[in-house]
C-alpha cells in the first residue's frame, strides 16, 4: 500500500496534443480514487502514466514517496485490470492468475496458496483449470480481478474495467470490486467514464477535462457543490439543468429570470452564499437538478415564486421515477449541448414522483426546491459560491 | 400415452410451419414458401435454397459442379496417381502404354525395392529431411525474432527495417544467386567456405523477408493489453516473448513451418550449387542427377517416394497447424 502523487504531471504526445495538463492530484494510502471524464479527458493517459505503460512528458509522478518517472513497469510493484481483461488466452485460469507471482520467484507452495485465496474470493474455484474463452464475460473480469489480487502490489489501476459488461452484471461486479477494496485496503485508481461508478464506487473523485482536472471532492461534495458548470453537468444523473438568467432584486429577495419564466432565489441560500449579491443585475447560469423539481400536485402550498408553467414535450416512466420533459424559451447555455433545441429554446427535464399524472402536452406545473439552485458564472464557468480551493488548477 | 401426444404434437407443429399463419385448407401462395428467412440466414451461397428447387438450376448447376471436379481431380491428382501408377509398372509397359490404366505384364513391385536399395533413396530422403529440418529451424527463428522486433518491441529504426524487408520482396530471388554463392564460399568475418556443408543451404534460408513479413503482421494483431499486462506482471522481452506472444502465434507458425517445409523439400537450384559432394545432396538433387543411369520405372519409384513424404507430413499435421488454438478468451473485442 503506497500514496501516489500527480506533480504537474503532463503528456504531450509525438503530434503535440496535451492528453494530459498539469495534473497535480494526492492518492492517499488505501483510498479509492476515482478519475472521471468524458471521452478523451487523459483520465486513461494518467493511469497509464502511473503504470509506466506511457511516459511522463512533464512533471512527477511518486509512489509510495519514491518518484517512478524512469522505473520500469515490473518495479513500481503495481497491478492494473484492463477495460477488456488482457487475459493469457493460451493459459488456464490459475496460470493466468499465477503467471505475475511466477515471474516474481513466488516459490511454488506459496504461489498455490495465493491463487487458492484469490479464487475462493473471487468465486472462480471451479474454473482454474479452463482456457479463458470458456469463460462468461463475468468470470473473466474477475479473473483480471484476481490476476490484480494475487500479487499484493501497492496499488490496483483499473481501467473502466466494468465496461465491457451488461448492465445488470456490472452493479455486481461494482459492488464486489468495491468491497474488495475495501477489505484490501489496497490504494486504488479508478479510471470510468460513467459517473454512477464513481459515484457509488470512490472515496473521493476526480473530475477531469481535456487533460485538466476539474474538481477533486468526496461524491457528496462533487454533487453538492460542483467547482464549474462541466462539473454540474457531468456529475448527476440525469443531468442538471443549465440555463442563462439574469439576476434581479424584487420585492426584497434576488430573481432569477430565464425566458419567460422567473424562481425566486431562496434567502436561506443568498445567506449562505453572499457572494451571490454581487451578481444582482448580471448574467449568470442558471442550474437546477432535475430532482429538484417536482409536480406541484405532490407539494403542498408554495409561494409563486418556486413555481414553473411549461408545456410537457415528452415522458419517460422509469417506474421508480418519472422524467419530463420541457422547453422554455431562453437562451441554452454555451457550455453544455445537452438537450439543446435551438439557441432560443432549451429542454430542461423534471424528475417527479412517480405518481404524476403530467402526460405529453400537458401544462406542467413544477415546484422548483430554490433552496438548491446552482449558479456558475457565464463568462468562467466557475460556481459562483464554489470553495476555491477544491479548484486545483481548474482553468474552465 | 405419451408417445400419440407427441406424434400429433409434432404433426401439428409441422403443419404450422409449414403453412405459416394461413388458416387449414387455405393454399399458401408460392412466393411465400420462398422466403426461409432462416435458410437465407445460414445459406450464404449465391444460389438460394429457392432457387435450387427449380429443376433447371438444379441440374444445370450440378452438372457443372461435377465437371468442376472432375476437371480439378486430373488436373491435380492425375499425374500424381499416373506416378504412382508408373512407379510399380515394368519400365518396357510404361513406354509401350505410358496411359494404360491397367499392368499388361503384372506390376512391377521390385521398382520400389530396387530404388529404396539401390539408388538409396533413402538415404537422400534422410539428408532432405536434414536440411529441411534446419532451415526450417532457421526460418522460424529469424521470422519470429524479426517479426516481434518490428512489431511488439518497435524501436525507433523499425518503421525504416520494416520498409527495407519490404523492398527486397521485389528482387527476384535469380539475381542473388551470384552474390549469396560467392558470400557462403568466402563468408565476411567467418572466412571460412561453408561449401558443402549444410549451414550453406540452411543460413540463407532464413534470409526471407516475406517470413519476417506475415510474422510482424500477425503480431501487430496480437492485443496490445496483453502485452502491457504482462509488462506489469513482470515480464522482460524475453520472458514475453516466449511465455506470450508464441503460444499465442501457433497458427502462423503453422502457415510459416509449411511454407518453409515445403520451399525446402523441392529447392533444387541452392543445394545442387552448393553442397557438390553426391552423399550430402537432397533428394530433390540427386534424382535429376541418376536420371540418365537409371531405369525408368526405378527412377519414377524413387520420385513417388520423394513426393509421399511431404504428403503424409502434410496430412498428419494440417489439423494442428491450421486450425491453432486462436485467440479466444483474451481480450472482449
Amino acid at each position: 500500500m503506497a500514496a501516489i502523487e500527480f506533480q504537474g504531471v503532463s503528456k504531450v504526445f509525438a503530434d503535440g496534443t496535451r492528453a494530459v495538463d498539469s495534473l497535480d492530484l494526492m492518492v492517499n494510502e488505501a483510498e479509492f480514487m476515482v478519475l472521471v471524464g468524458p471521452s478523451g479527458c487523459g483520465k486513461t493517459t494518467a493511469l497509464r502514466m502511473v503504470a509506466g505503460l506511457e511516459e511522463i512528458s512533464e512533471g512527477t509522478i511518486l509512489i509510495g514517496g519514491n518518484v517512478v518517472n524512469d522505473v520500469s513497469p515490473k518495479e513500481r510493484d503495481i497491478a492494473m485490470v484492463f477495460q477488456n481483461y488482457a487475459l493469457y488466452p493460451h493459459m488456464s485460469v490459475a496460470d493466468n492468475l499465477g503467471f505475475g507471482l511466477k515471474l516474481r520467484k513466488v516459490p511454488r507452495s506459496e504461489r498455490r496458496r495465493r491463487i487458492q485465496q484469490a479464487a475462493e474470493t473471487l468465486g472462480l474455484e471451479p474454473y482454474l483449470d479452463r482456457k479463458p474463452r470458456a469463460l462468461s464475460g463475468g468470470q473473466r473480469q474477475r479473473v483480471a480481478m484476481g490476476r490484480a489480487i494475487v500479487r499484493e502490489p501497492r496499488a490496483f489501476l483499473m481501467d473502466e474495467p466494468l465496461s465491457n459488461l451488461d448492465a445488470k452484471l456490472r452493479v455486481q461486479v461494482r459492488a464486489e470490486i468495491h468491497s474488495l477494496q475495501r477489505v484490501s485496503g489496497v490504494t486504488t485508481i479508478y479510471v470510468t467514464h460513467d459517473q454512477t461508478e464513481a459515484m457509488t464506487m470512490g472515496d473521493r473523485i476526480a473530475v477531469l477535462r481535456d487533460g485538466t482536472l476539474q474538481q477533486v471532492d468526496t461524491p457528496e461534495r462533487v454533487y453538492q457543490r460542483p467547482a464549474n458548470q462541466f462539473v454540474a453537468g457531468f456529475i448527476g444523473s440525469p443531468a442538471m439543468n443549465l440555463v442563462d438568467a439574469r439576476l434581479t432584486r424584487a420585492n426584497g429577495s434576488l430573481v432569477a429570470h430565464f425566458g419567460d419564466h422567473s424562481l425566486e432565489v431562496d434567502n436561506e441560500l443568498v445567506a449562505e452564499h453572499p457572494e451571490l449579491l454581487a451578481y444582482e443585475g448580471k448574467d449568470v447560469v442558471l442550474g437546477i437538478r432535475p430532482e429538484d423539481l417536482e409536480d406541484a400536485a405532490f407539494v403542498g402550498e408554495v409561494p409563486p415564486g418556486r413555481i414553473l408553467e411549461a408545456v410537457c414535450n415528452l415522458r419517460e416512466a422509469l417506474g421508480s421515477e418519472e422524467l419530463l420533459h420541457f422547453p422554455v424559451t431562453a437562451e441554452a447555455n454555451a457550455g453544455e449541448p445537452i438537450g439543446l433545441l435551438d439557441r432560443k429554446n432549451v429542454m430542461l427535464l423534471a424528475r417527479v414522483d412517480p405518481q404524476s399524472k403530467m402526460r405529453e402536452g400537458d401544462r406542467l406545473r413544477l415546484v422548483a426546491d430554490t433552496r438548491r439552485l446552482y449558479f456558475f458564472d457565464p463568462t468562467t464557468g466557475r460556481a459562483i459560491f464554489a470553495d476555491q480551493k477544491q479548484v486545483p488548477g481548474a482553468k474552465s | 400415452m405419451i408417445t400419440p401426444w407427441i406424434r400429433r404434437h409434432r404433426k401439428s407443429s409441422k403443419s404450422v410451419s409449414s403453412q405459416g399463419l394461413m388458416l387449414p385448407g387455405h393454399r399458401m401462395p408460392r412466393i411465400r414458401r420462398r422466403r426461409n428467412p432462416v435458410s437465407g440466414l445460414t445459406n450464404q451461397g449465391l444460389i438460394s435454397p429457392s432457387d435450387w428447387k427449380r429443376p433447371s438450376v438444379r441440374w444445370g448447376v450440378g452438372a457443372t459442379h461435377m465437371l468442376l471436379l472432375v476437371a480439378l481431380v486430373v488436373i491435380g491428382l492425375g499425374p500424381l496417381l499416373w506416378l504412382a501408377k508408373a512407379a510399380i509398372t515394368p519400365t518396357n509397359d510404361i513406354f509401350n502404354h505410358p496411359l494404360s490404366l491397367t499392368f499388361a505384364h503384372g506390376a512391377a513391385w521390385s521398382n520400389l525395392r530396387t530404388a529404396w536399395s539401390t539408388v538409396q533413396v533413402g538415404h537422400y530422403l534422410l539428408n532432405t529431411i536434414e536440411i529441411c529440418f534446419g532451415s526450417w529451424l532457421v526460418q522460424l527463428t529469424v521470422a519470429t525474432t524479426g517479426g516481434y522486433v518490428l512489431s511488439v518491441l518497435r524501436p525507433r529504426y523499425a518503421r525504416v527495417v520494416t520498409a527495407m524487408l519490404l523492398v527486397t520482396l521485389f528482387l527476384p530471388a535469380i539475381v542473388l544467386l551470384v552474390p549469396l554463392y560467392l558470400m557462403i564460399v568466402n563468408p565476411p568475418l567467418i572466412h571460412h567456405s561453408f561449401m558443402n556443408s549444410y549451414w550453406a543451404v540452411w543460413l540463407p534460408a532464413g534470409a526471407s523477408s516475406f517470413n519476417v513479413i506475415i510474422m510482424k503482421r500477425f503480431f501487430d494483431n496480437l492485443p496490445r493489453e496483453l502485452f502491457e499486462a504482462a509488462r506489469i506482471d513482470g515480464a522482460g522481452p524475453v520472458r514475453l516473448f516466449f511465455s506470450v506472444v508464441l503460444p499465442m502465434s501457433k497458427p502462423i507458425l503453422g502457415v510459416v513451418s509449411v511454407f518453409a517445409f515445403i520451399a525446402e523439400w523441392k529447392n533444387f537450384l541452392w543445394p545442387f550449387l552448393v553442397l557438390q559432394d553426391p552423399n550430402k545432396q537432397p533428394i530433390s538433387v540427386r534424382l535429376p542427377a541418376i536420371a540418365g543411369q537409371t531405369q525408368l520405372g526405378v527412377f519414377l519409384a524413387a520420385m513417388l517416394i520423394a513426393c509421399i513424404v511431404p504428403i503424409v507430413g502434410f496430412l498428419i499435421f494440417q489439423r494442428s497447424f491450421l486450425r491453432g488454438s486462436g485467440l479466444g478468451g483474451a481480450i472482449k473485442g
